[in-house]
């Protein structure tokens, strides 16, 4: 970039009107927010995310089965996970080329050239269903113990955990949140590289659509990323927010909202649906240094959320651990675990990175589930953990 | 959005009025520096495709031979000879696989000879019936060297094969089939080699615009895709399943000969990585290049000299090839870390090549891979 910058100030000083894309961007006063994320070309929608909303959906049914020890097995959730062997109830699921697998750690950013790592995150998936399936379901009727899988009390509720006291459900679905949709959104279909790709900017510009579509390359991509937030199929298109923390949604959208319903981040929902809005309506005009504002907006707000959550839970384990309640604490703490992996793909604007690195990540998880795990974890290693991670996104401990 | 070296810049600052550098709707070129792109197309030409295509030829002619050879008399002595020959051209295509322009273009050339994995049930159909035409695209996975491999080490070991083309049933079938693929390999081949040694030439080299429609703008296109799609790809990327996530031996090249895939894919690297460097075909010494284009434009990524860093990436490739073991499959199926490491370093040279040397030479990419939903 910086020989950019050279080339835009030598283009300056000589000669005014050189290059056409190196024209110094302001935001462009005409450009329309519309009241919903609702764009057209010719009176037709441009908007489309229904392979967000495939995915979306799979990952529901994946989870709707994951406790079910009596008429599910390692191998469905497998199929399911990979959309193999027509695995779902809904046909058009099965028939469906997409997976859930397949999008996982899979992003241009983070994983295009780091399959090894991505193959470890896939495959921490698939352990996540066979200790359900087999350590967890093999003792589902036995107490759970320090190092022995089993079920254990939560109030009313009944949790099964393995033998450090992680639910593997709770593990699977918030860690997919981090691996499937917050990578999807942040680190590919937001990123330059992805939305920039080839000739879109061009064919952005000369309103060239894809083949037997209404949208350009470009708004597509972008709306990629708003339906892994808002594509279930309980949320309305034109108003997601009016349904905020009353969705069927269990996954980003839920958690954007229960932080937006806490008075220390409210406005967070909001922000990011104009953030969405802004950032389209400025690939419809052509502006993308407005665009990749409003990305990093999205980016910012998207990972807090999950670093956010993040803490909650752990304070929230912390708390029943004192009150001498496991069960409870292993719940809270289930959920903060899953939080934890999701921090691996959040997305600094201001470095392109992370906000905590890949190794203090793992040394989190290895704190959390080292020996017996939840059974022996220290009080003073969840607030450390806590702090450390409030820091870095900052935000106070207290605040979550 | 291209990136134009400052000194580039410069250049067009004191010379002529600006590039717009989206040459790609064929608006006319307009030449953005003075490297001799007419003399870097003739030795492309002259030196490296048309030597390569040549020596490929007299490769395809041996194996038909063998082929014939081995069908009029089919014995353990004929058969080990095509197994040979086969494993010789076999390597030898990955030296023109990546030059797919002009005829090879125009007839499907690298499709015809190496779409894998093969459909051994449709051959074997084929090959039962006596009845099919390989000239149709639907018979793409019916031909080439993938099918060649399927009849000369998937029907079991040498006594078995041999059997098949002797005394089993659809004997004389199978032989036929066999020789129609060898033929056609060799046919295909020769028209393209035929194209290259007439007017095709002097129509590659003396486009020498920077339009997209140009040699240069065009074959670099066909080159990084090359890259992307069939060595990055087809050799290691669906065998290890880095865009699944689930491994599939069988995706691997000469999936049923087996120990051959490492070899086909250093062969393909290393013929890849001498036309970058612009190394004659025979041997006979460097020409203008990639390399010196590059190093021409003095282009720069991050602070970093850009032709340094893809040849020091060639090198990671090669270095982590290594850890490889020669037949893919059985990588895949016992240690597929070693393939996905494999595809992490190619995909660097992809970002390289694809994205910041095409920039470089001000070339707009004419594809693109994207997945998106």
């Amino acid at each position: 970039m910086k020989r950019h910058l050279f080339a835009v100030v030598l283009g300056g000083l000589t000669l005014a009107s050189c290059s056409s894309d190196d024209d110094a961007i302001t935001p462009d006063p005409e450009i329309e927010v519309p009241a919903n994320y609702t764009f057209e070309r010719n009176n037709n929608s441009t908007v489309s995310y229904s392979g967000q909303t495939t995915r979306l959906e799979m990952t529901s049914e994946i989870l709707s089965n994951f406790n079910d020890f009596d008429n599910s097995s390692e191998e469905m959730l497998k199929n399911m996970f990979a959309n193999e062997n027509n695995p779902f109830s809904e046909a058009s699921l099965n028939e469906s080329s997409k997976s859930v697998k397949s999008k996982v750690a899979a992003s241009n950013l983070y994983f295009s050239t780091n399959s090894v790592e991505s193959n470890e995150i896939r495959n921490d998936f698939e352990y996540f269903i066979s200790t359900q399936m087999n350590e967890v379901k093999t003792n589902r009727n036995e107490v759970a113990e320090a190092g022995v899988a089993g079920q254990i009390a939560d109030g009313d509720a009944i949790r099964y955990v393995n033998a450090q006291g992680l639910e593997m459900n709770q593990a699977f679905a918030k860690s997919l949140i981090g691996a499937l949709l917050v990578d999807q959104m942040l680190n590919n279909y937001l990123s330059q590289p992805v939305l920039d790709e080839g000739d879109n900017r061009l064919n952005n510009e000369a309103g060239i659509t894809e083949e037997g579509k209404s949208y350009t390359t470009m708004e597509h991509k972008w709306d990629e990323a708003y339906g892994y937030l808002y594509g279930d199929p309980s949320i309305p298109a034109n108003d997601p927010n009016s349904v905020l923390n009353e969705s069927d949604d269990r996954l980003l959208f839920n958690y954007l909202g229960r932080v937006d319903a806490d008075e220390d981040f409210e406005g967070i929902a909001e922000e990011t649906y104009e953030a969405f809005k802004t950032g389209r309506a400025a690939i419809v005009a052509g502006d993308y240094d407005l665009r990749d504002e409003q990305a990093n907006i999205i980016r910012e707000n998207i990972s807090k959320v999950i670093a956010i959550r993040a803490v909650h839970y752990l304070q929230g384990g912390k708390a029943e651990i004192e009150n001498g309640d496991f069960g409870a604490a292993f719940h809270e703490l289930s959920e903060g675990f899953g939080f934890i992996y999701s921090l691996r793909f959040t997305h600094n604007p201001e470095t392109g990175a992370p906000y905590l690195s890949k190794a203090t990540i793992d040394t989190y998880k290895d704190q959390l589930l080292d020996g017996n795990g939840f059974w022996e974890v220290s009080p003073e290693t969840l607030d450390t953990i806590s702090e450390e991670i409030a820091n870095a996104f900052g935000f106070s401990v207290s605040e979550a | 959005m291209k990136r134009i070296s400052g000194i580039l810049m410069i250049m067009l600052l004191s010379i002529t009025a600006c590039s717009t550098d989206d040459s790609g709707n064929g608006s006319g070129g307009t030449d953005t520096d003075a490297f001799d792109r007419g003399a870097m197309l003739a030795h492309w030409a002259d030196n490296i495709i048309v030597p390569a295509f040549e020596a490929f030829e007299v490769s395809s002619q041996s194996l038909e031979n063998a082929t014939t050879a081995f069908v009029n008399d089919p014995s353990a002595t004929t058969l080990s000879a095509l197994r040979n020959q086969y494993r010789d051209s076999y390597v030898q295509f990955q030296t023109v696989s990546m030059f797919e322009i002009g005829k090879a273009e125009e007839i499907g050339f690298r499709r015809f000879l190496n779409t894998y994995p093969t459909n051994a049930s449709a051959i074997e159909s084929r090959v039962e019936s006596g009845s099919y035409n390989l000239e149709l695209s639907s018979s793409y996975v019916e031909q080439g060297f993938p099918a060649m491999d399927y009849l000369l080490y998937g029907l079991g070991n040498s006594e078995e094969t041999l059997q098949k083309f002797t005394s089993g049933e659809n004997a004389e079938n199978y032989r036929n089939y066999l020789l129609d693929v060898a033929e056609r390999i060799n046919s295909l081949t020769a028209e393209v080699a035929t194209a290259w040694q007439g007017d095709y030439r002097d129509q590659f080299v003396q486009n020498t615009s920077s339009s997209a429609t140009g040699s240069v703008d065009r074959f670099s296109n066909d080159y990084v895709m090359y890259f992307e799609k069939f060595l990055r790809s087809g050799k290691i990327g669906y065998p290890a399943g880095a865009f699944t996530g689930t491994p599939s031996p069988e995706n691997a090249e000469a999936v049923y000969a087996g120990d051959l895939s490492k070899e086909l894919y250093l062969t393909a690297l290393e013929a890849f990585q001498d036309f970058y460097l612009g190394r004659g075909f025979n041997g006979s010494g460097t020409g203008p290049s990639y390399k010196q284009y590059l190093e021409y434009l003095d282009s720069m990524k991050d602070g970093a000299d850009l032709n340094a860093l893809i040849q020091n990436q060639f090198d990671a490739i090669e270095d982590q090839s290594a850890q490889l073991d020669g037949n893919f499959k059985s990588q895949v199926q016992t240690n597929n870390t070693a393939m996905l490491a494999a595809f992490d370093e190619l995909q660097k040279a992809v970002v390289l090549l694809k994205v910041d040397m095409m920039q470089a030479l001000s070339i707009s990419v004419d594809y693109v891979d994207s997945d998106g939903d």
